[in-house]
């Protein structure tokens, strides 16, 4: 089973931490608690970022460290040496928000952390949270808050949107992994299933999907072939999008009925799912049958 | 990206995979005799769409008169909304028999599936299960190419040669162009066991640009049709004219997001002109993306209001509101009402620099979409004035 939750002991390093984006999201993580033990950085400029110990290679930082857990702040084309790195050194959850990689790294990336039996969470994420535990990636705190609502999201920005507007009718998360939204990822929707089913502190599910793909449909039958008993929600995205033009997502493309809207309503439907098409439509449906 | 046929063919005999001899004509008056294969022709739109010979896109013709009042019907029918915006002449391959070959990405596999079929020729959907042998692999020549041989094994002998050698070199095209899809349907197979590519579906990967200069080439020299990757590929963002029609300009970041507004604006009766995914992550203290959004979005004939969404976890929004308002001052051309939406890290600060600019900011979408409303209903009162 994947299991992606981590807590406020679990330690963390960042690869990339030297880069804008690493010295900002190291700070911003360590602040909402994250326990940053390390960072990699190949060009040892510095002996640290913000106080945080650099090391030159994930081996050295995971020796001196224990880390077990990793936020990968790299470029497209560096993100398949970055999860081959983590996982050589015996990081056993990898978190890559990177954007842009190329399907073939992704298809390469996800064998071998299949092989030495990791999570990796991405690529095209803001990460993953345990509200009032720790954050991996850059979820925004104003959208977070510790409950029993699970989350599992293809696109960040939605995704921040709908748990704002459920934390200020005061739902939570228990677990919130942004899956990303990309066509070749670390972890699904229907890889988790497993989890948030034996999963004791989540109540409910609620997936944030988007044209593209098979995700939400295969999702679908894992919630079938899992007997899965907590309350599903669905958000859609992409109803009204056209046909053959990747919608800012690479995996966000519709071709005749596959990956539409339509298909993925039916498919979850047929699995119990309310599917909403608006996202007031979506906080009145959770709020309904959660409070 | 997904290529049109044209292109897809083109990118595939450069690879050896035999196709038959065409050309591409955008109009009927460019239409050139000597430039075209011996007969009998096959004329077909290029749409990046399905369904293309129910929607009468691909016509065989016999006589020259023929093609070009093919050509001419073809580039003046639209197929659901859309235009072929050309159209690829080529000889008839047929009669032959017809057979399927599909490698496409499995994403829940993490693996390459091979489809293989003895029937083609009409959409594999249709096909009986059994009618059709698959299996995956791993993203690896040796791999594929033993998937592709166990696969053959169990086909029929007068095209198992064929499927074979077309099964082998998609298997090299596929991992050396880093394919998402590959198909060829129909695969015409001769009565002496060749064979040749009826029609091609590919799609590539936009993010290995980068390291495709083949397809990088291919998407540059033809980039009025792509006009999506190709803006992609110079500007480093998504951009996306959904309804030429539409009134309301769009500027957004986040894919989700951008597409939720677009559908909760349809499903009100509104009509949004773009998709954007601006990243404000991306704009690092620069005005450039803005100006250039916003002068797109000035082109739109019917644009009346200009909506932004905002919702950033880490943009500091002070910052991002003085780089709007330095855009707006940049583009003279813009003179549309601006609705801002914005949630985030330094709000306060962002209000006071919109106040001044006369822009109204609220931090509840459903806010927002009532101001853009009021405007659309004031302006429609204006009649023969300024946009």
């Amino acid at each position: 089973m994947i299991n992606p939750r981590v807590d406020r002991a679990t330690p963390v390093i960042v690869q990339g931490i030297s880069g804008r984006a690493g010295r900002l999201h190291s700070r911003l993580m360590r602040e909402y608690g994250t326990n940053i033990v390390g960072g990699v950085s190949p060009k040892m400029e510095a002996r640290e970022v913000n106080g945080i110990p650099l090391f030159p290679d994930c081996r050295s930082a995971v020796e001196a460290t224990g880390a077990t857990a990793s936020v990968a702040l790299v470029g497209a084309m560096q993100l398949l040496g970055a999860i081959s790195e983590a996982v050589a050194a015996g990081i056993r959850h990898i978190v890559t928000p990177t954007e842009g990689a190329p399907v073939h790294d992704a298809l390469k990336a996800r064998h071998l952390v299949r092989e030495a039996g990791a999570v990796w969470i991405g690529a095209s994420t803001p990460g993953m949270a345990v509200p009032g535990e720790a954050k991996l990636g850059f979820l925004p705190d104003d959208s977070l808050k510790p409950g029993t609502l699970g989350i599992m999201s293809k696109s960040g920005t939605l995704s921040y949107e709908a748990g704002y507007r459920l934390v200020r009718k005061g739902i939570g998360q228990s677990v919130w992994v942004g899956v990303g939204g990309d066509p070749v990822k670390g972890t699904r929707f229907a890889d988790l299933v497993p989890f948030f089913a034996a999963d004791g502190r989540t109540a409910a599910l609620l997936i944030i999907g988007e044209i593209g793909g098979h995700e939400e449909e295969d999702f679908a039958a894992a919630l079938t072939a899992h007997r899965f008993e907590k309350p599903v929600f669905a958000l859609i995205a992409g109803r009204t999008a056209p046909e053959g033009i990747a919608m800012g997502h690479a995996g966000a493309l519709t071709h005749g009925s596959h990956g539409t809207f339509e298909s993925k309503r039916a498919a979850l439907a047929a699995a119990g799912v309310p599917v909403f098409s608006s996202l007031g439509e979506m906080v009145e449906g959770v709020c309904g049958r959660l409070r | 990206m997904y290529l049109l046929e044209h292109d897809a063919k083109e990118l595939l005999a450069r690879h050896g995979i035999p196709i038959p001899a065409g050309c591409l004509v955008e109009s009927v008056s460019a239409l050139d005799r000597a430039a075209l294969p011996a007969g009998p022709w096959v004329v077909k739109g290029q749409v990046a769409l399905g369904g293309r010979g129910k929607a009468g896109l691909v016509r065989k013709a016999d006589s020259i008169e023929q093609v070009a009042a093919y050509v001419k019907s073809i580039l003046g029918t639209p197929i659901r909304g859309r235009h072929a915006g050309a159209v690829r002449i080529e000889q008839n391959a047929g009669p032959a028999e017809e057979a399927y070959i599909g490698l496409l990405l499995d994403a829940a596999a993490g693996a390459v599936r091979v489809i293989m079929s003895e029937h083609g020729g009409v959409d594999i959907e249709a096909l009986p299960r059994e009618a059709l042998l698959t299996a995956t692999a791993p993203a690896e020549i040796q791999a594929l190419c033993s998937c592709v041989r166990r696969l053959a094994a169990s086909v029929t002998i007068a095209r198992r040669a064929a499927l074979l050698d077309a099964g082998e070199r998609l298997a090299r095209v596929f991992l050396e162009r880093e394919a998402l899809l590959i198909e060829i349907n129909p695969l015409f197979v001769r009565a002496d066991g060749t064979w040749i590519a009826g029609d091609a579906k590919v799609v590539t990967d936009d993010n290995a640009l980068p390291r495709q200069p083949a397809v990088r080439a291919l998407l540059q020299s033809r980039a009025a049709a792509y006009p999506e990757t190709a803006l992609k590929l110079e500007h480093g963002f998504d951009y996306v004219v959904v309804d030429p029609a539409g009134e309301i300009g769009l500027l957004t970041t986040g894919a989700g997001l951008s597409m939720m507004l677009i559908d909760e604006l349809r499903a009100a009766g509104l009509r949004p002109y773009n998709f954007l995914d601006i990243r404000t992550g991306g704009l690092r203290g620069e005005i450039t993306r803005l100006v250039n959004v916003l002068d797109w979005i000035a082109k739109g004939e019917r644009v009346r209001v200009l909506l932004v969404n905002i919702f950033a976890g880490i943009t500091d929004l002070g910052e991002f509101s003085q780089l709007l308002v330095s855009a707006l001052r940049k583009t003279p051309q813009f003179r549309l009402p601006v609705v801002a939406r914005l949630v985030g890290n330094g709000l306060p600060a962002a209000r006071e620099v919109l106040v001044k600019a006369g822009i109204g900011l609220h931090t509840e979408l459903d806010e927002a979409l009532a101001d853009v409303q009021r405007h659309l209903a004031a302006r429609a009162h204006i009649v023969g004035g300024p946009r």
